[in-house]
C-alpha cells in the first residue's frame, strides 16, 4: 500500500469524543446527528448540507490517508456522501452513534476503493517484492499519519504483531487473508491478533476516555 | 454462520477486513443477534476513533459543490417526478373537464349550426324557385327583415338581422294576418350577432300580411297585445 506522498496540510485540534452533552442546547450531539440522518432519509437537502459540512473533513482525511492520493480521495468522498444520501434510512440509532455509522460507511467505501485500485494496478507488495513478507515499514508509515494522541498511545500499548495486523487491516484495507499471505503466517494467527488487538484497543480507549473525564 | 463463529469474526468485520462472502455471512448473523449488535456497536466505537485519528485535511471547496450538485440533481429529479405526477393528474382532470365542456358546447353549437344551415338551405331553396317572392318588412325598428316565401309550395321563411334582444321576459312573435285576424306562427329570440331564419309553412294565399310583435315569454300570446314592430305585405 502507498500511504501517501508527503503533503502539507492544515492541521487542526482533533476531537475524539464527539458524543457528549451539548450544554448550550441541552441535547446530545449524537441525538442531533441521528436527527440529521433521519431528515436526510426524508430527502432533506438542508440536513444533508449540514452533515456534509460536519463530516467532509474527517471523511476526506481518512480517504486521503488510506488512498494516498487527493484525487482518488475526492472521488471516493463523493461516492461516500451519495451513499449517505441514499442510505441514511439504514441508520439504526439503537445500534451505535450517527458518527460511528458515517465513519464506518466512509471506511468501508474507502477500503472498497483501495481494493479496486489494487486490482487495477500491480500489487506493490506482491511475492518477490522487497516489501513482501513484512509490513513493518508500511505500518510505520501508516502510524505516522495517525496524529490523535489517544489513539496513537493506545496503539502503542498493543504488541507489535497486534498493531501490525490492525494497522494493515484498518489503514491498509487488507483482508485477514491478505495479511496472512503478506506476513506468511497462518490465517488463524492473524484472526487472533486482530481479535485480541481490538479488545485491548477498546479497553485502552475507554480508559483514556475515563482518565480525561 | 454460528454465533460463536460470527462473534470471533466481529472485530475483523468492524475493521472491514473480511472478504465479501465472510462479511455477508457475519452481517446476516448480526441482523438477528442482539448480543452481536451490541458488540459490533462497541467495536465500531473503536474503528470510529481509528478513522478520526488521521491527520485532518480540509477537502477542496470543489468537492462540496460536486457532492451537493449530484444530490441536488437527484433531488430535483425526485421533485420533478412528483411534480409531474401531480401535474399530469391535474392536467388530465382539467383536460377531461375541458373536453366534456367542449363536447357539450360543440354538440350544442353543432346542433345550432345545423339548424341554421337547414334553415338557410330552406331559404336558398325558396329563393331558387321561380315562383318565390320576397317581401321587405318595415316598422318601428331599424332591423333588416325580409319574408321569403313560395306561395305554390306553401313554404316561407322570415330572415331578420340586427333585431335587439327583447329582454328575458319577452319574445318576438310572428303573425300571419288574414284580413284583420292575426294568427300566431310562432315565437323566436334573436341570437346575438346572428340573423334569425324563421321557417314557416302555410297557405300564403289566405294571408295578406306578416307581422312581428313583442309578446310575453316564453310562448307569446294567442292574439297580439302590442303594436307590431315590423310588418310586410304579402
Amino acid at each position: 500500500m502507498t500511504t501517501g506522498t508527503p503533503q502539507r496540510f492544515v492541521e487542526r485540534p482533533m476531537r475524539f469524543w464527539s458524543v457528549g452533552w451539548d450544554v448550550d442546547r441541552g441535547v446530545t450531539e449524537a441525538d442531533q446527528e441521528a436527527t440529521l440522518l433521519a431528515r436526510i432519509a426524508r430527502r432533506d437537502a438542508i440536513a444533508f448540507e449540514t452533515l456534509y459540512d460536519r463530516y467532509s473533513r474527517p471523511v476526506y482525511s481518512l480517504a486521503v490517508r488510506m488512498l494516498g492520493n487527493p484525487q482518488a480521495a475526492q472521488e471516493v468522498a463523493q461516492e461516500i456522501f451519495l451513499h449517505i444520501w441514499r442510505g441514511a434510512g439504514e441508520f439504526i440509532p439503537t445500534r451505535g452513534s450517527a458518527r460511528s455509522w458515517v465513519l464506518s460507511l466512509a471506511h468501508h467505501r474507502t477500503v472498497d476503493a483501495l481494493r479496486r485500485q489494487r486490482v487495477r494496478t500491480v500489487e506493490p507488495l506482491a511475492e518477490g517484492d522487497p516489501g513482501a513478507g513484512g509490513g513493518a515499514d508500511v505500518v510505520e508509515q501508516a502510524l505516522r499519519g495517525v496524529e490523535g494522541a489517544t489513539v496513537r498511545s493506545a496503539l502503542m500499548t498493543l504488541s507489535p504483531e497486534q498493531r501490525e495486523a490492525i494497522v494493515l487491516a484498518f489503514y491498509g484495507g487488507y483482508t485477514q487473508q491478505e495479511i496472512a499471505n503478506r506476513l506468511r503466517i497462518p490465517l488463524g494467527t492473524v484472526k487472533t491478533r486482530i481479535r485480541d488487538g481490538m479488545q485491548r484497543l477498546r479497553v485502552q480507549l475507554v480508559q483514556g476516555e475515563e482518565e480525561r473525564e | 454462520m454460528t454465533h460463536e463463529h460470527a462473534s470471533e469474526l466481529l472485530a475483523a468485520f468492524a475493521l472491514h477486513a473480511l472478504d465479501r462472502d465472510g462479511a455477508r455471512a457475519v452481517s446476516a448473523h448480526v441482523r438477528s443477534c442482539a448480543e452481536c449488535q451490541r458488540e459490533l456497536a462497541s467495536l465500531q466505537g473503536v474503528t470510529e476513533q481509528l478513522g478520526s485519528a488521521v491527520r485532518q485535511i480540509s477537502p477542496p471547496p470543489g468537492l462540496r459543490e460536486a457532492v451537493l450538485a449530484r444530490t441536488q440533481v437527484r433531488q430535483d429529479l425526485v421533485q420533478l417526478r412528483r411534480r409531474w405526477a401531480v401535474g399530469l393528474a391535474g392536467a388530465a382532470a382539467l383536460l377531461l373537464v375541458v373536453l366534456a365542456g367542449l363536447g357539450v358546447s360543440l354538440s350544442r353549437q353543432f346542433t345550432a349550426l345545423s339548424t341554421r344551415l337547414e334553415a338557410q338551405e330552406q331559404v336558398l331553396a325558396l329563393l331558387s324557385a321561380p315562383s318565390a317572392r320576397s317581401v321587405s318588412m318595415s316598422g318601428s325598428v331599424t332591423a333588416a327583415a325580409r319574408f321569403v316565401y313560395d306561395p305554390n309550395r306553401g313554404r316561407g321563411a322570415l330572415v331578420v338581422s340586427d333585431l335587439r334582444d327583447p329582454g328575458r321576459e319577452f319574445v318576438y312573435q310572428v303573425w300571419l294576418i288574414a284580413g284583420t285576424q292575426p294568427e300566431s306562427a310562432g315565437v323566436f329570440r334573436p341570437a346575438p350577432g346572428q340573423s334569425v331564419v324563421f321557417p314557416l309553412a302555410a297557405d300564403f294565399s289566405r294571408y295578406q300580411a306578416v307581422a312581428i310583435s313583442v309578446e310575453r315569454a316564453p310562448s307569446g300570446a294567442p292574439q297580439p297585445t302590442t303594436t307590431p314592430i315590423l310588418i310586410g305585405k304579402l
